[in-house]
Order: structure tokens, then sequence, then C-alpha cells
């Protein structure tokens, strides 16, 4: 298999807002992530069952929403090593699957990019997510996926 | 904000592990060597900037995860 392991959580698995809390679909950012630090909560969102794109949206502190896609659909090829101190954060023991994410940001213009530079990183299994700024790996922050019309 | 004056090759300690070494001076910047544990993350303050703002712009942007995957979908055939 090629592909990520699905661990999308489909829009309906959400959790309503009165229990969100203790609800497990709720991914934990310690540090939030950069911009956003108040942000701790988040669930991640997908219209679709094997969406391309889905939502990772704060469910604590200020709204924030963000596209993100797997960063191997966005570049052939990505590969990413997770620094043992990421790793200690996520809680993620060295085989544990991970879940990679990277941010999709649709320009005014109608460009699309993505940045491959800083990645999400989520442990499904702790449901602690970071951003990461990878050391090793140094793909742009800005990577066109669709020009403007 | 403590303010030192170091030369060449003298050091700064901070900590039990952290060491910044001035490597070189020269006319546009100085260079600088940072020794550090593993757990602790070391990265130029412009690289946070730049993912900060990038994040700003992401979060402020279209949210429609149905139309990129459709555009995306799109350019790739």
């Amino acid at each position: 298999m090629s592909h990520a392991p699905n661990t999308a959580i489909a829009a309906d698995a959400v959790a309503p807002t009165d229990n969100q809390s203790t609800a497990p679909e709720v991914i934990t950012f310690p540090k939030g992530i950069p911009g956003f630090e108040a942000c701790r909560s988040f669930v991640l969102i997908a219209p679709e069952t094997e969406s391309l794109v889905q939502c990772l949206r704060s469910v604590d502190g200020p709204a924030a929403s963000f596209l993100v896609i797997d960063p191997r659909k966005a570049m052939a090829g990505y590969r990413c090593e997770l620094s043992n101190a990421d790793r200690d954060r996520l809680q993620a023991s060295t085989d544990a699957p991970l879940l990679w994410l990277a941010l999709v940001t649709v320009e005014e213009s109608g460009t699309i990019v993505v940045n491959l530079r800083a990645p999400v990183v989520i442990n499904p299994q702790r449901m602690i997510g970071a951003q990461v700024i990878p050391h090793q790996c140094l793909y742009p922050l800005r990577h066109v996926l669709v020009p403007a019309d | 904000m403590l303010v030192f004056t170091r030369r060449r090759r003298q050091t700064i300690r901070i900590g039990d592990g952290i060491e910044v070494q001035v490597l070189r001076i020269g006319r546009d910047g100085v260079r600088l060597g940072v020794v550090a544990p593993p757990d602790v993350p070391v990265h130029r303050q412009e690289v946070y900037e730049q993912i900060r703002e990038a994040n700003r712009t992401a979060a402020g942007a279209v949210q429609d995860p149905t139309l990129v995957a459709r555009r995306l979908g799109a350019g790739r055939e």
C-alpha cells in the first residue's frame, strides 16, 4: 500500500460542543501552533471519507481553521524524519504510525500553495499534535500546488 | 537582556548544556556555533516568524476543502 493509513475523522464523528473536552476525536496541541499558541485543541474534519483535503479546526481559544493535505500527495517522494525531541513531544514510540499533514492556503490570487517546510504531525494513538520544523528536510514553505486561474 | 562582549572563539554558556560560540566576525555578520541538547530546538528567529505568518495567512484564507480538492484533481489531469 502506497498511501497513508486512513486516520481521518469523518465529519459526522466530530463531538458535539457540549462534550468536546472528553471526546477522543479532539487532538491536543500542547503548544498550539505558531501564530495560534492559544489554540490547544483541534478536530480534523473530512468532508467525505478518503477526502484529499481535510480541515483542521480549533475547538478552544480563538477560532482557527486550516485546510490540510497529506504532504506525500502534495509532492511525490516527500519524506521527513522526525527528531527525537519532536517524537517525545508527540509521545510517539519509534515505530508509532503518525499522521502527517501540510497546511494548504488558497491565496487571494487563487493560487493554491502548501507549506511543506513545517508540517503538522499527529500521533493518533495519543491524539497529540504539533507543528514541527524538521532540520533535515528543507522543503519549501510555499510550494505551489495549483497556479492561479 | 544580558549583554556580553565576546571575541572570536569565545563562548557563552547557557545552563548545563547550551554553548554559543563566536566562530567568525565579518563585515556583514557574525557566524555563531550553537551546541545544545537534542531536546532543545534551535532555529533562526526568521524561520519561526515565517511559519507564524504562513499560518496566519492559511487561517485567513478560503476554507473550502471540496473546492480545493476539485482544483487539485483538475490540475493533475
